[in-house]
């Protein structure tokens, strides 16, 4: 416990640590006060009129439903305007999950039901960010200084120095991001009470919004996990950034591209962003060229989806193999 | 005594994909017992850091047997860990930590009560400057710092590897006293110096080595008894007639420009009253005994040509044999 809270106390004395959450707070401040400046809360006339467009919108939505029922059945006869899906049930405003609202409809006005979805993604975006560089430099320093020699002089245990540090470092980084996240939508909550709209949060706004926070607080575990994992496997922080720069400009781009010219069914499947967005997004779906070929005719659905079981396995199999090769090298390591 | 430190038949062998395979330590033994102030000497790269590290449970050893306060290391370190301070080579700190803070980091880490902090910082001369940041430390202040985490423990054996690196002369002679005074209060300690003279002054015991095998060990005036060839240098009016005269009395005399050097003789007296029964008075007669640094010169190949550079100790030895060939090129690190 001792060897935890020393370890937590020089996490947080760590300049790049007090650097990167200044950069947050200034990210945090100027979205919030342009977010501030461009919105105000609408008068009873925007309202109503919204309110009016939105009623319109929904009325249009069933009477195309309605039309194209009633074309499946042979009462209508189409026209070029209609749309006519396979099944109606597509367009059928009743089972739509987003109805257009008066928020869609009203200029200039934060609404907060709208907005929370996108500002935490760019949260999650930021926080992982720092999870990784945290992770990586809290190590890499601290093996390249040798203050991890230092630490191993006063508890020479290595899987004890190694736990402590990793276990620091995640409780550390999911503490700053739950409470980062916390303050940052209740911010905004607080804009869309004050300053514009909260709009409609039920509990479907919350689950989704709740889902998406669980699943961007392990993305930034995963990150530092892996920055930490890195530094570790290469003695330095920079192995950490050079590995991921390595990876993007080599397989993320340079095979996309063999794969492209190769024409390599579903090339996606081999990404690590593919996965990383599954998991974040709850599911992606992507389009693969080769369903759709030739001997094919009439509908043909070529995409295919990469659900979040899918990400959260790949992830977590790739980040505990690397921290467990980590370890591995940690405990038998020369520290010269 | 009881051993607090007991090295057996220690090997570690380096693997680097530049340099091959090299052995840093060949077959190394050491015994420091308890209350000693024990010198660790060796030229660059004979092993003594890697020696150090590898008892330390920083460096896996290949081979051999350590113990450390009667617990084998590095299985059982551990258990001992809490009292043993040590510096090894010129331990980093983070530079934009104050002395002050650094220490107690390491006290809550190691379950040492932060009281402690002031206590060691007085001890090393840093109690005015403790609360500065260790970036705009001096060398010689980072070595104090150093050495104050080595005390933060109140240990029981004190390994100090280089202490007087970048020292200034009073700072060398205030870890001189501090050294003294830890011993006084029966702290083992463990010395790693190229200080010669130093070592000497505070070291009752030595082990030297090189190559990464021991080449001798004992007390200090009796390794340089070892050594001593009971020379005498002798000053007389007449030194050529006295050269003659010594040297159909049996004993071994060489000429220099101003005074005779006479070898092999235990009483001094047997000169004088040889001289003397011939009318030659002898005007001085002064021993010359060996000092730590020509043995050490002399165990470790370093009295090379004065012209030829001498290479740091990157060999293995050869059983039993101290190589004197100074002309290895070859670079290490450890």
């Amino acid at each position: 416990m001792n060897l935890v809270r020393a370890e937590l106390e020089r996490l947080a004395a760590r300049r790049f640590v007090q650097l990167m959450v200044v950069l947050l707070a200034v990210a945090f401040a100027v979205t919030v006060v342009t977010t501030l400046g461009g919105s105000h809360r609408p008068s009873a006339v925007e309202l109503s009129r919204a309110q009016s467009q939105a009623a319109q919108e929904v009325q249009r939505l069933e009477l195309a439903h309605d039309r194209c029922v009633q074309i499946k059945a042979g009462t209508v006869t189409p026209d070029e305007n209609d749309y006519v899906p396979r099944d109606c049930a597509q367009i059928d405003p009743a089972r739509s999950e987003q109805l257009p609202t008066a928020s869609d409809y009203l200029s200039g006005v934060f609404v907060f039901a709208k907005e929370a979805e996108p500002l935490l993604y760019f949260l999650i975006a930021f926080l992982a960010l720092f999870g990784f560089l945290v992770g990586a430099s809290y190590i890499g320093a601290d093996l390249n200084s040798g203050g991890v020699v230092n630490l191993l002089l006063w508890r020479p245990r290595r899987p004890t120095v190694f736990a402590a540090k990793l276990g620091t470092l995640l409780g550390g980084v999911l503490g700053l991001s739950a409470l980062a996240s916390v303050a940052y939508l209740g911010a905004f909550w607080l804009i869309g009470q004050a300053s514009g709209l909260t709009g409609r949060m039920g509990g479907e706004f919350w689950a989704s919004l709740g889902a998406v926070w669980v699943r961007g607080l392990v993305l930034v575990l995963l990150a530092a996990a892996l920055g930490f994992a890195m530094a570790t496997l290469g003695r330095h922080t920079s192995a950490a950034l050079g590995t991921v720069a390595a990876y993007v400009v080599v397989w993320e781009l340079g095979a996309r591209l063999v794969f492209q010219i190769l024409q390599v069914a579903r090339p996606d499947r081999f990404m690590l962003s593919s996965y990383l967005g599954a998991w974040l997004a709850g599911e992606v779906r992507f389009w693969d060229d080769s369903a759709c070929g030739a001997g094919i005719s009439g509908f043909c659905d070529g995409s295919y989806t990469l659900g979040w079981p899918s990400g959260l396995v790949v992830l977590v199999a790739l980040t505990g193999a690397l921290v467990a090769a980590a370890f591995a090298v940690f405990r038998r390591r020369d520290l010269i | 005594m009881s051993a607090v430190i007991e090295i057996a038949g220690l090997r570690k062998t380096f693997h680097t994909l530049r340099q091959g395979r090299r052995v840093a330590v060949d077959g190394f033994d050491m015994l420091v017992e308890a209350g000693q102030v024990h010198g660790f000497l060796g030229p660059n790269g004979s092993g003594k850091t890697t020696t150090l590290r590898a008892l330390l449970g920083l460096v896996r050893a290949d081979s051999g047997r350590m113990r450390v306060l009667g617990a084998d290391s590095p299985e059982r370190l551990p258990e001992v860990a809490g009292r043993v301070g040590a510096i090894v080579e010129s331990p980093q700190f983070f530079g934009n930590f104050t002395a002050h803070r650094t220490l107690r980091l390491l006290a809550v880490a190691g379950g040492v009560p932060t009281g402690r902090v002031d206590e060691v910082l007085e001890q090393v001369g840093l109690r005015e400057r403790g609360e500065e940041r260790v970036k705009g430390y001096s060398l010689g202040m980072k070595q104090r710092l150093a050495v104050a985490s080595a005390l933060l423990k109140n240990p029981e054996l004190l390994i100090l590897d280089e202490p007087a690196n970048g020292l200034d002369p009073a700072g060398i002679r205030e870890m001189r006293d501090l050294t003294r005074s830890l011993a006084a209060s029966g702290v083992t300690v463990l010395l790693s110096s190229h200080i010669l003279a130093e070592i000497q002054l505070i070291c009752d015991h030595v082990t030297i080595v090189s190559r990464g095998r021991r080449v001798a060990y004992g007390r200090v005036d009796e390794v340089l008894a070892g050594f001593d060839q009971h020379q005498w240098q002798v000053r007389v009016a007449e030194p050529e007639r006295a050269a003659q005269l010594l040297g159909r009395a049996g004993l071994s005399v060489t000429g220099q420009a101003e005074h005779l050097v006479v070898t092999g003789v235990e009483n001094p007296e047997t000169i004088s009253r040889t001289l003397g029964e011939q009318g030659l008075w002898v005007r001085e007669l002064i021993p010359l005994r060996p000092d730590l640094e020509s043995v050490f010169l002399e165990l470790t190949g370093g009295h090379g040509p004065v012209a030829v550079p001498r290479q740091v100790d990157g060999a293995p030895a050869h059983d039993g044999v101290i190589d004197l060939d100074v002309s290895d090129g070859r670079e290490v690190d450890a």
